[in-house]
Protein backbone atom coordinates (compact mmCIF):
# COMPACT_ATOMS: atom_id res chain seq x y z
CA UNK A 1 0.00 0.00 0.00
CA UNK A 2 2.75 2.28 1.22
CA UNK A 3 4.99 1.16 -1.76
CA UNK A 4 1.75 1.84 -4.21
CA UNK A 5 1.67 5.28 -2.78
CA UNK A 6 5.22 6.06 -3.09
CA UNK A 7 4.87 4.87 -7.07
CA UNK A 8 2.61 7.39 -8.06
CA UNK A 9 3.94 9.91 -6.03
CA UNK A 10 7.34 9.33 -7.45
CA UNK A 11 5.98 8.86 -10.89
CA UNK A 12 4.76 12.68 -10.73
CA UNK A 13 7.62 14.38 -9.00
CA UNK A 14 10.66 13.23 -10.67
CA UNK A 15 14.11 13.78 -8.80
CA UNK A 16 17.06 14.42 -10.84
CA UNK A 17 21.03 14.17 -10.02
CA UNK A 18 23.35 15.12 -12.37
CA UNK A 19 26.48 13.25 -12.80
CA UNK A 20 29.68 14.78 -14.59
CA UNK A 21 31.94 11.61 -15.51
CA UNK A 22 34.15 14.03 -17.07
CA UNK A 23 33.32 16.21 -20.14
CA UNK A 24 33.50 19.78 -21.29
CA UNK A 25 30.77 21.49 -19.43
CA UNK A 26 28.82 21.55 -22.55
CA UNK A 27 26.02 19.15 -21.57
CA UNK A 28 25.97 20.27 -17.71
CA UNK A 29 25.33 23.99 -18.79
CA UNK A 30 22.46 22.92 -21.39
CA UNK A 31 20.73 20.89 -18.77
CA UNK A 32 21.36 24.32 -16.19
CA UNK A 33 19.14 25.93 -19.12
CA UNK A 34 16.57 23.70 -18.42
CA UNK A 35 15.89 24.98 -15.43
CA UNK A 36 15.81 28.31 -16.79
CA UNK A 37 12.45 30.16 -17.29
CA UNK A 38 12.13 29.12 -20.57
CA UNK A 39 12.00 25.95 -20.39
CA UNK A 40 11.42 25.62 -17.32
CA UNK A 41 12.11 21.81 -16.15
CA UNK A 42 9.33 22.07 -12.85
CA UNK A 43 6.46 22.55 -14.92
CA UNK A 44 7.11 18.49 -15.50
CA UNK A 45 7.39 17.71 -12.15
CA UNK A 46 11.37 17.28 -12.12
CA UNK A 47 13.29 18.67 -9.87
CA UNK A 48 17.37 18.93 -10.41
CA UNK A 49 18.95 18.37 -6.83
CA UNK A 50 21.97 16.79 -7.58
CA UNK A 51 21.88 14.47 -4.69
CA UNK A 52 22.28 10.87 -5.66
CA UNK A 53 20.94 9.17 -2.51
CA UNK A 54 17.35 10.53 -3.41
CA UNK A 55 17.44 10.53 -7.32
CA UNK A 56 14.96 8.81 -9.49
CA UNK A 57 16.93 9.49 -12.84
CA UNK A 58 20.69 9.76 -12.84
CA UNK A 59 21.95 12.35 -15.60
CA UNK A 60 25.69 11.20 -17.11
CA UNK A 61 27.54 13.45 -18.72
CA UNK A 62 30.98 12.85 -19.90
CA UNK A 63 33.28 10.10 -20.70
CA UNK A 64 34.22 7.88 -17.47
CA UNK A 65 37.71 9.58 -16.16
CA UNK A 66 40.29 7.56 -14.13
CA UNK A 67 39.05 8.77 -11.31
CA UNK A 68 35.37 8.04 -12.03
CA UNK A 69 36.03 4.31 -13.03
CA UNK A 70 35.09 2.70 -9.60
CA UNK A 71 33.04 5.72 -8.11
CA UNK A 72 30.67 6.08 -10.71
CA UNK A 73 29.60 2.48 -9.91
CA UNK A 74 29.41 3.63 -6.03
CA UNK A 75 27.28 6.50 -7.11
CA UNK A 76 24.87 4.22 -9.05
CA UNK A 77 24.75 1.85 -5.88
CA UNK A 78 23.42 4.89 -3.80
CA UNK A 79 20.65 5.65 -5.42
CA UNK A 80 17.39 4.23 -4.69
CA UNK A 81 15.37 1.51 -6.87
CA UNK A 82 14.11 2.24 -8.87
CA UNK A 83 16.07 4.26 -10.99
CA UNK A 84 16.68 5.44 -14.92
CA UNK A 85 19.93 6.31 -16.37
CA UNK A 86 20.19 9.09 -19.26
CA UNK A 87 23.09 9.72 -20.86
CA UNK A 88 23.59 13.06 -22.49
CA UNK A 89 25.78 13.72 -25.57
CA UNK A 90 28.32 12.00 -27.37
CA UNK A 91 30.76 11.72 -23.93
CA UNK A 92 29.08 9.14 -22.36
CA UNK A 93 27.94 7.23 -25.53
CA UNK A 94 31.54 6.69 -27.22
CA UNK A 95 34.19 9.12 -25.70
CA UNK A 96 33.34 11.88 -28.25
CA UNK A 97 36.45 13.43 -29.17
CA UNK A 98 38.83 12.58 -26.08
CA UNK A 99 38.64 8.67 -27.07
CA UNK A 100 41.51 9.09 -29.37
CA UNK A 101 44.96 7.77 -29.01
CA UNK A 102 46.76 9.61 -25.93
CA UNK A 103 43.40 10.33 -23.91
CA UNK A 104 42.19 9.08 -20.49
CA UNK A 105 39.05 8.11 -20.82
CA UNK A 106 36.50 4.89 -20.54
CA UNK A 107 34.11 5.01 -22.56
CA UNK A 108 31.31 3.98 -23.03
CA UNK A 109 29.45 4.60 -19.49
CA UNK A 110 27.74 1.65 -20.31
CA UNK A 111 30.23 -0.67 -19.53
CA UNK A 112 29.91 0.43 -15.76
CA UNK A 113 26.22 0.92 -15.18
CA UNK A 114 23.21 0.45 -16.92
CA UNK A 115 21.82 3.26 -19.38
CA UNK A 116 18.10 3.57 -20.23
CA UNK A 117 17.97 6.36 -22.57
CA UNK A 118 20.48 7.58 -24.87
CA UNK A 119 20.80 11.05 -26.18
CA UNK A 120 23.31 11.79 -29.12
CA UNK A 121 24.91 16.00 -29.57
CA UNK A 122 27.75 17.61 -28.44
CA UNK A 123 25.39 18.93 -26.92
CA UNK A 124 21.83 17.86 -27.21
CA UNK A 125 19.66 20.85 -27.19
CA UNK A 126 17.85 21.21 -24.02
CA UNK A 127 14.65 20.34 -25.34
CA UNK A 128 15.92 16.70 -26.36
CA UNK A 129 17.65 16.59 -22.85
CA UNK A 130 13.47 16.99 -21.75
CA UNK A 131 12.06 15.44 -24.26
CA UNK A 132 14.20 11.84 -23.30
CA UNK A 133 13.90 12.35 -19.31
CA UNK A 134 10.48 12.58 -19.99
CA UNK A 135 10.25 9.36 -22.38
CA UNK A 136 11.75 7.00 -19.96
CA UNK A 137 11.40 8.08 -16.27
CA UNK A 138 7.74 7.93 -15.99
CA UNK A 139 6.77 5.00 -17.22
CA UNK A 140 10.20 3.04 -16.18
CA UNK A 141 9.73 4.04 -12.09
CA UNK A 142 6.22 2.92 -12.56
CA UNK A 143 7.14 -0.33 -14.29
CA UNK A 144 10.50 -1.10 -11.97
CA UNK A 145 8.34 -0.20 -9.45
CA UNK A 146 5.45 -2.78 -10.09
CA UNK A 147 8.38 -5.69 -11.21
CA UNK A 148 9.20 -5.09 -7.15
CA UNK A 149 6.26 -6.01 -5.60
CA UNK B 1 36.12 17.94 12.01
CA UNK B 2 36.81 17.30 8.56
CA UNK B 3 33.51 17.38 6.52
CA UNK B 4 33.68 16.52 2.96
CA UNK B 5 31.97 18.29 0.47
CA UNK B 6 31.48 16.52 -3.27
CA UNK B 7 32.16 15.05 -5.58
CA UNK B 8 28.43 15.35 -6.48
CA UNK B 9 26.85 18.25 -4.14
CA UNK B 10 23.65 20.05 -4.66
CA UNK B 11 26.11 23.44 -4.85
CA UNK B 12 28.55 22.58 -7.58
CA UNK B 13 28.19 22.37 -10.76
CA UNK B 14 30.75 20.04 -11.77
CA UNK B 15 32.63 17.08 -9.81
CA UNK B 16 35.28 18.03 -6.87
CA UNK B 17 36.13 17.08 -3.74
CA UNK B 18 36.14 20.12 -1.21
CA UNK B 19 37.56 19.10 2.61
CA UNK B 20 36.65 21.23 5.04
CA UNK B 21 38.27 21.44 8.34
CA UNK B 22 35.48 22.88 10.76
CA UNK B 23 35.10 23.59 14.17
CA UNK B 24 31.22 23.83 14.98
CA UNK B 25 30.22 25.86 11.93
CA UNK B 26 33.27 27.95 11.80
CA UNK B 27 35.81 26.39 9.34
CA UNK B 28 39.23 26.72 9.88
CA UNK B 29 40.83 26.04 6.12
CA UNK B 30 39.84 24.13 2.85
CA UNK B 31 41.57 21.56 0.79
CA UNK B 32 40.35 20.66 -2.97
CA UNK B 33 40.64 17.43 -4.81
CA UNK B 34 40.72 17.81 -8.35
CA UNK B 35 40.53 15.24 -10.96
CA UNK B 36 37.58 13.91 -11.48
CA UNK B 37 37.33 15.69 -15.18
CA UNK B 38 40.63 15.10 -16.22
CA UNK B 39 40.69 13.85 -20.04
CA UNK B 40 44.31 14.23 -21.24
CA UNK B 41 42.96 17.04 -24.00
CA UNK B 42 46.80 17.80 -24.74
CA UNK B 43 48.29 14.76 -24.89
CA UNK B 44 45.92 13.77 -27.50
CA UNK B 45 46.89 16.72 -29.25
CA UNK B 46 50.14 16.22 -29.70
CA UNK B 47 51.31 14.96 -33.34
CA UNK B 48 48.00 15.97 -35.03
CA UNK B 49 47.38 18.91 -37.53
CA UNK B 50 45.88 22.11 -36.46
CA UNK B 51 42.30 21.28 -38.05
CA UNK B 52 41.68 17.71 -35.75
CA UNK B 53 43.06 19.55 -32.86
CA UNK B 54 41.08 22.86 -32.96
CA UNK B 55 37.78 21.06 -31.88
CA UNK B 56 39.47 19.71 -29.22
CA UNK B 57 40.73 22.74 -27.80
CA UNK B 58 36.93 24.03 -27.63
CA UNK B 59 36.22 21.56 -25.44
CA UNK B 60 38.57 22.13 -22.44
CA UNK B 61 35.50 23.73 -21.11
CA UNK B 62 32.21 24.17 -22.08
CA UNK B 63 30.93 27.57 -20.54
CA UNK B 64 34.05 29.85 -22.19
CA UNK B 65 34.36 27.44 -24.98
CA UNK B 66 34.56 30.29 -27.37
CA UNK B 67 37.51 32.00 -26.38
CA UNK B 68 39.96 28.59 -26.05
CA UNK B 69 39.17 28.35 -30.20
CA UNK B 70 40.22 31.99 -30.34
CA UNK B 71 43.15 31.53 -28.36
CA UNK B 72 44.52 28.81 -30.49
CA UNK B 73 43.99 30.36 -33.88
CA UNK B 74 45.60 33.42 -32.65
CA UNK B 75 48.23 31.31 -31.25
CA UNK B 76 49.04 29.77 -35.12
CA UNK B 77 48.73 32.86 -36.43
CA UNK B 78 51.46 34.27 -34.70
CA UNK B 79 53.49 31.38 -35.36
CA UNK B 80 53.24 31.73 -38.92
CA UNK B 81 53.56 35.75 -38.60
CA UNK B 82 49.85 36.37 -40.11
CA UNK B 83 46.67 38.16 -38.95
CA UNK B 84 42.95 37.31 -39.42
CA UNK B 85 41.12 40.10 -41.66
CA UNK B 86 39.59 43.04 -40.36
CA UNK B 87 36.09 41.98 -40.40
CA UNK B 88 36.54 38.43 -38.69
CA UNK B 89 38.65 40.14 -36.22
CA UNK B 90 35.60 42.02 -35.77
CA UNK B 91 33.34 39.02 -35.59
CA UNK B 92 35.76 37.32 -33.38
CA UNK B 93 35.39 40.11 -30.75
CA UNK B 94 31.62 40.33 -31.21
CA UNK B 95 31.71 36.22 -30.76
CA UNK B 96 33.88 36.67 -27.29
CA UNK B 97 31.82 39.48 -25.61
CA UNK B 98 28.28 37.77 -26.30
CA UNK B 99 30.11 34.56 -24.25
CA UNK B 100 31.03 36.38 -21.43
CA UNK B 101 27.84 37.76 -21.43
CA UNK B 102 25.99 34.34 -20.81
CA UNK B 103 29.45 33.08 -18.95
CA UNK B 104 28.75 35.94 -16.77
CA UNK B 105 25.12 35.69 -15.87
CA UNK B 106 25.92 31.56 -15.56
CA UNK B 107 28.23 32.36 -13.47
CA UNK B 108 26.59 35.17 -11.12
CA UNK B 109 23.00 32.71 -11.13
CA UNK B 110 25.24 29.56 -9.81
CA UNK B 111 26.15 32.34 -6.58
CA UNK B 112 22.40 33.19 -6.63
CA UNK B 113 21.51 29.29 -6.20
CA UNK B 114 24.24 28.53 -3.67
CA UNK B 115 23.13 31.41 -1.77
CA UNK B 116 19.46 29.57 -1.91
CA UNK B 117 18.11 32.89 -3.67
CA UNK B 118 16.13 31.30 -6.08
CA UNK B 119 14.25 34.41 -7.48
CA UNK B 120 17.42 35.85 -8.73
CA UNK B 121 18.74 32.84 -9.93
CA UNK B 122 16.05 32.30 -12.62
CA UNK B 123 16.06 36.08 -13.50
CA UNK B 124 19.44 35.21 -14.67
CA UNK B 125 18.83 32.36 -16.62
CA UNK B 126 16.15 34.61 -18.21
CA UNK B 127 18.72 36.81 -19.07
CA UNK B 128 20.92 34.44 -20.24
CA UNK B 129 18.38 32.49 -23.02
CA UNK B 130 18.43 35.48 -25.58
CA UNK B 131 22.13 35.62 -25.68
CA UNK B 132 22.24 31.65 -26.01
CA UNK B 133 20.40 32.33 -29.17
CA UNK B 134 22.11 35.35 -30.23
CA UNK B 135 24.98 33.13 -29.85
CA UNK B 136 22.85 30.47 -31.82
CA UNK B 137 21.76 32.52 -34.87
CA UNK B 138 25.78 33.95 -35.04
CA UNK B 139 27.68 30.42 -35.09
CA UNK B 140 24.59 27.93 -35.29
CA UNK B 141 25.65 26.55 -31.92
CA UNK B 142 24.31 26.97 -28.37
CA UNK B 143 27.39 25.55 -26.73
CA UNK B 144 30.68 24.31 -28.89
CA UNK B 145 30.67 26.83 -31.73
CA UNK B 146 33.41 25.45 -34.28
CA UNK B 147 33.64 29.36 -35.17
CA UNK B 148 37.06 30.05 -35.40
CA UNK B 149 39.70 28.29 -37.93
CA UNK B 150 43.16 29.52 -38.05
CA UNK B 151 43.14 33.06 -40.70
CA UNK B 152 39.66 33.90 -39.83
CA UNK B 153 36.49 32.41 -38.58
CA UNK B 154 34.18 30.23 -40.68
CA UNK B 155 31.51 31.86 -42.00
CA UNK B 156 30.47 35.27 -42.61
CA UNK B 157 27.48 36.79 -40.41
CA UNK B 158 24.77 37.98 -42.19
CA UNK B 159 23.76 41.70 -42.11
CA UNK B 160 20.06 40.15 -40.79
CA UNK B 161 21.72 38.56 -37.99
CA UNK B 162 23.69 41.17 -37.31
CA UNK B 163 21.01 43.30 -36.70
CA UNK B 164 18.72 40.66 -34.64
CA UNK B 165 21.66 40.27 -32.21
CA UNK B 166 21.49 44.03 -31.61
CA UNK B 167 18.34 44.20 -31.04
CA UNK B 168 18.60 41.27 -28.47
CA UNK B 169 21.56 43.17 -26.88
CA UNK B 170 19.54 46.54 -26.68
CA UNK B 171 16.61 44.43 -24.86
CA UNK B 172 19.31 43.03 -22.51
CA UNK B 173 20.10 46.65 -21.73
CA UNK B 174 16.68 47.96 -21.34
CA UNK B 175 16.14 45.04 -19.07
CA UNK B 176 19.38 44.92 -17.35
CA UNK B 177 19.68 47.50 -14.46
CA UNK B 178 16.51 46.13 -12.75
CA UNK B 179 18.06 42.70 -11.74
CA UNK B 180 21.14 44.73 -11.00
CA UNK B 181 19.96 46.81 -8.66
CA UNK B 182 17.98 43.52 -6.50
CA UNK B 183 21.19 42.09 -5.44
CA UNK B 184 22.64 45.36 -4.89
CA UNK B 185 20.50 47.19 -3.02
CA UNK B 186 18.65 43.97 -1.43
CA UNK B 187 19.12 43.39 1.94
CA UNK B 188 19.47 39.69 2.43
CA UNK B 189 21.14 38.91 -0.58
CA UNK B 190 23.81 41.71 0.32
CA UNK B 191 23.44 40.59 4.31
CA UNK B 192 24.97 37.37 2.53
CA UNK B 193 27.79 38.64 0.35
CA UNK B 194 29.17 41.54 1.94
CA UNK B 195 32.75 40.61 3.95
CA UNK B 196 32.26 37.39 3.09
CA UNK B 197 35.28 35.35 1.67
CA UNK B 198 37.32 38.48 1.82
CA UNK B 199 40.75 38.21 -0.29
CA UNK B 200 43.24 41.26 0.23
CA UNK B 201 45.26 42.27 -3.05
CA UNK B 202 48.51 41.22 -1.50
CA UNK B 203 46.67 37.73 -1.30
CA UNK B 204 45.35 38.02 -4.80
CA UNK B 205 48.74 38.15 -6.13
CA UNK B 206 50.15 35.46 -4.39
CA UNK B 207 47.25 33.13 -5.08
CA UNK B 208 47.81 34.48 -9.00
CA UNK B 209 43.91 35.11 -9.03
CA UNK B 210 43.16 36.06 -12.35
CA UNK B 211 39.60 37.53 -14.11
CA UNK B 212 36.64 39.00 -12.34
CA UNK B 213 38.13 36.89 -9.29
CA UNK B 214 41.41 39.29 -9.02
CA UNK B 215 39.68 42.33 -9.99
CA UNK B 216 37.38 42.10 -7.22
CA UNK B 217 39.82 41.84 -5.34
CA UNK B 218 41.86 45.15 -6.86
CA UNK B 219 43.96 43.85 -9.43
CA UNK B 220 43.26 46.20 -12.27
CA UNK B 221 44.52 43.66 -15.15
CA UNK B 222 42.31 42.95 -18.40
CA UNK B 223 44.05 41.26 -21.00
CA UNK B 224 41.91 42.69 -23.61
CA UNK B 225 43.32 45.91 -23.06
CA UNK B 226 46.49 44.16 -25.22
CA UNK B 227 44.83 42.39 -27.22
CA UNK B 228 45.20 44.43 -31.19
CA UNK B 229 41.99 44.36 -31.95
CA UNK B 230 40.55 45.72 -29.02
CA UNK B 231 43.61 47.91 -28.18
CA UNK B 232 43.27 49.80 -32.14
CA UNK B 233 39.61 50.08 -32.73
CA UNK B 234 37.29 49.82 -29.55
CA UNK B 235 36.98 51.37 -26.59
CA UNK B 236 35.65 49.88 -23.37
CA UNK B 237 36.63 50.63 -19.96
CA UNK B 238 38.53 48.07 -17.22
CA UNK B 239 35.96 47.15 -14.43
CA UNK B 240 37.37 46.47 -11.19
CA UNK B 241 36.65 46.85 -7.29
CA UNK B 242 38.68 46.69 -3.92
CA UNK B 243 36.46 45.14 -1.37
CA UNK B 244 37.11 41.60 -2.11
CA UNK B 245 34.36 39.73 -0.79
CA UNK B 246 31.84 37.64 -2.76
CA UNK B 247 29.66 40.84 -2.92
CA UNK B 248 32.84 42.20 -5.06
CA UNK B 249 32.74 39.30 -7.14
CA UNK B 250 29.84 39.18 -7.97
CA UNK B 251 29.20 42.46 -8.94
CA UNK B 252 32.51 42.96 -10.84
CA UNK B 253 30.92 40.35 -13.04
CA UNK B 254 27.63 42.55 -13.07
CA UNK B 255 29.40 45.72 -13.94
CA UNK B 256 31.61 43.59 -16.67
CA UNK B 257 28.34 43.35 -18.64
CA UNK B 258 27.67 46.45 -19.63
CA UNK B 259 31.20 46.97 -20.94
CA UNK B 260 30.82 43.73 -23.30
CA UNK B 261 27.15 45.16 -24.44
CA UNK B 262 28.76 48.76 -25.40
CA UNK B 263 31.65 46.70 -27.08
CA UNK B 264 29.09 44.79 -29.33
CA UNK B 265 27.08 47.73 -30.11
CA UNK B 266 30.22 49.18 -31.18
CA UNK B 267 31.16 46.22 -33.42
CA UNK B 268 27.87 45.65 -35.51
CA UNK B 269 28.18 49.81 -35.51
CA UNK B 270 31.38 49.60 -37.11
CA UNK B 271 32.10 46.43 -38.62
CA UNK B 272 34.57 46.40 -41.81
CA UNK B 273 33.44 44.87 -45.38
CA UNK B 274 35.62 42.23 -46.92
CA UNK B 275 37.26 39.07 -46.34
CA UNK B 276 36.20 36.71 -43.14
CA UNK B 277 39.11 33.92 -44.29
CA UNK B 278 42.12 33.58 -45.51
CA UNK B 279 44.86 30.54 -46.24
CA UNK B 280 47.73 30.79 -43.47
CA UNK B 281 51.40 28.86 -44.32
CA UNK B 282 51.46 27.46 -41.19
CA UNK B 283 54.82 28.32 -40.08
CA UNK B 284 57.54 26.34 -38.03
CA UNK B 285 58.34 27.52 -34.62
CA UNK B 286 57.10 28.66 -30.84
CA UNK B 287 54.42 30.67 -30.05
CA UNK B 288 52.55 31.79 -27.08
CA UNK B 289 49.26 33.53 -26.85
CA UNK B 290 47.30 35.04 -23.87
CA UNK B 291 43.89 36.15 -23.91
CA UNK B 292 40.83 37.40 -21.37
CA UNK B 293 38.60 34.37 -21.04
CA UNK B 294 35.63 35.35 -19.00
CA UNK B 295 37.46 33.78 -15.81
CA UNK B 296 40.51 35.20 -16.49
CA UNK B 297 43.26 34.72 -18.79
CA UNK B 298 43.69 31.68 -21.04
CA UNK B 299 47.31 31.03 -21.88
CA UNK B 300 48.01 28.37 -24.72
CA UNK B 301 51.71 27.59 -25.85
CA UNK B 302 52.02 25.72 -28.83
CA UNK B 303 55.28 24.13 -30.35
CA UNK B 304 54.93 23.23 -34.20
CA UNK B 305 56.56 21.86 -36.98
CA UNK B 306 55.23 23.56 -39.60
CA UNK B 307 52.26 21.03 -40.12
CA UNK B 308 51.80 19.15 -36.91
CA UNK B 309 51.67 19.89 -33.13
CA UNK B 310 55.26 18.91 -31.29
CA UNK B 311 54.41 20.05 -28.11
CA UNK B 312 51.24 22.28 -26.43
CA UNK B 313 50.32 23.93 -23.16
CA UNK B 314 46.90 25.20 -22.13
CA UNK B 315 46.63 27.00 -19.02
CA UNK B 316 43.04 28.29 -18.13
CA UNK B 317 42.39 31.09 -15.16
CA UNK B 318 40.50 28.72 -13.00
CA UNK B 319 43.28 26.49 -11.46
CA UNK B 320 44.75 29.69 -10.36
CA UNK B 321 41.36 30.80 -8.88
CA UNK B 322 40.25 27.65 -7.46
CA UNK B 323 43.59 27.60 -5.48
CA UNK B 324 43.26 30.83 -3.93
CA UNK B 325 39.34 30.30 -3.13
CA UNK B 326 40.89 27.35 -1.06
CA UNK B 327 43.96 29.18 0.36
CA UNK B 328 42.57 32.62 1.40
CA UNK B 329 38.89 32.58 1.09
CA UNK B 330 37.91 29.63 2.49
CA UNK B 331 40.19 30.21 5.64
CA UNK B 332 38.01 31.62 7.87
CA UNK B 333 34.64 31.14 6.77
CA UNK B 334 31.88 31.69 9.31
CA UNK B 335 29.91 28.89 8.36
CA UNK B 336 29.59 25.95 6.07
CA UNK B 337 26.72 27.80 4.08
CA UNK B 338 28.88 30.64 3.86
CA UNK B 339 31.91 28.32 2.59
CA UNK B 340 30.06 26.81 -0.36
CA UNK B 341 28.58 30.14 -1.55
CA UNK B 342 32.15 31.46 -1.37
CA UNK B 343 33.40 28.42 -3.38
CA UNK B 344 30.27 29.05 -5.88
CA UNK B 345 31.31 33.05 -6.11
CA UNK B 346 34.69 32.18 -7.51
CA UNK B 347 32.73 31.16 -10.50
CA UNK B 348 35.14 27.64 -10.42
CA UNK B 349 35.31 26.15 -14.44
CA UNK B 350 36.40 22.46 -13.36
CA UNK B 351 36.47 21.37 -16.92
CA UNK B 352 39.33 23.64 -17.49
CA UNK B 353 41.60 23.18 -14.65
CA UNK B 354 42.15 19.33 -15.01
CA UNK B 355 44.79 18.94 -17.18
CA UNK B 356 47.83 18.54 -14.80
CA UNK B 357 49.33 15.36 -13.69
CA UNK B 358 52.34 14.59 -11.74
CA UNK B 359 53.82 11.59 -11.61
CA UNK B 360 55.84 10.79 -8.45
CA UNK B 361 58.87 9.08 -10.00
CA UNK B 362 59.75 6.65 -6.91
CA UNK B 363 56.79 5.57 -6.18
CA UNK B 364 55.05 5.70 -9.56
CA UNK B 365 52.16 7.20 -8.10
CA UNK B 366 49.64 9.13 -10.54
CA UNK B 367 48.69 12.35 -8.71
CA UNK B 368 46.19 15.56 -9.73
CA UNK B 369 47.74 18.49 -8.24
CA UNK B 370 46.93 22.27 -8.22
CA UNK B 371 49.62 24.78 -9.77
CA UNK B 372 50.90 25.60 -6.48
CA UNK B 373 52.84 22.43 -5.79
CA UNK B 374 54.10 22.78 -9.85
CA UNK B 375 55.57 25.86 -9.49
S1 LIG C 1 29.15 15.57 -25.34
FE1 LIG C 1 30.23 17.38 -26.09
S2 LIG C 1 29.28 19.08 -25.00
FE2 LIG C 1 28.73 17.22 -23.90
S3 LIG C 1 30.28 17.01 -22.29
FE3 LIG C 1 30.96 15.81 -24.07
S4 LIG C 1 32.29 17.20 -25.22
FE4 LIG C 1 31.08 18.46 -23.83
Amino acid sequence: MLDALKDIVRKSSIHVCLINTGGCNGCDIEVVALLSPRYDLEQYGIYVHNNPREADVLLITGAVTEQWKEKLRRIYTKAPEPKVVVAIGNCPLSGDVFNQEGGSVYAPVSDFIPVDAEISGCPPRPSEILEAILAVAPGAIAAKGRQKE
Amino acid sequence: MILPLGPIHPAFKEPLRLKLKTQGEKVLSAEIDYGYVHRGIERVMKGKTWQKSIYLSERVCGICSYIHTQTFAETFELISGETAPLRAQYLRVLTNELDRIQSHLLANSTYFKALEHETLFMYMLYLREPIMDAIELLTGNRVNMGWNVVGGVRMDAHESHLQQIKEIILKLESEYPKYVEMFEQGPLVGLRSHDVGKMTKEEAIKGRAVGPIGRGSGIKHDLREDHPTYRDYLDFKVIWRKEGDNFARTMNRFDEIPESINLIKQVIDNIPQGEVRKKVNIGAGYGEWRNEAPRGEVTYMIETNGNLINNISIRTPSIMNIDSCAKYMLKDAATVADAVATYASVDPCVACAERVVILDENEGKKEFQGIFNIK
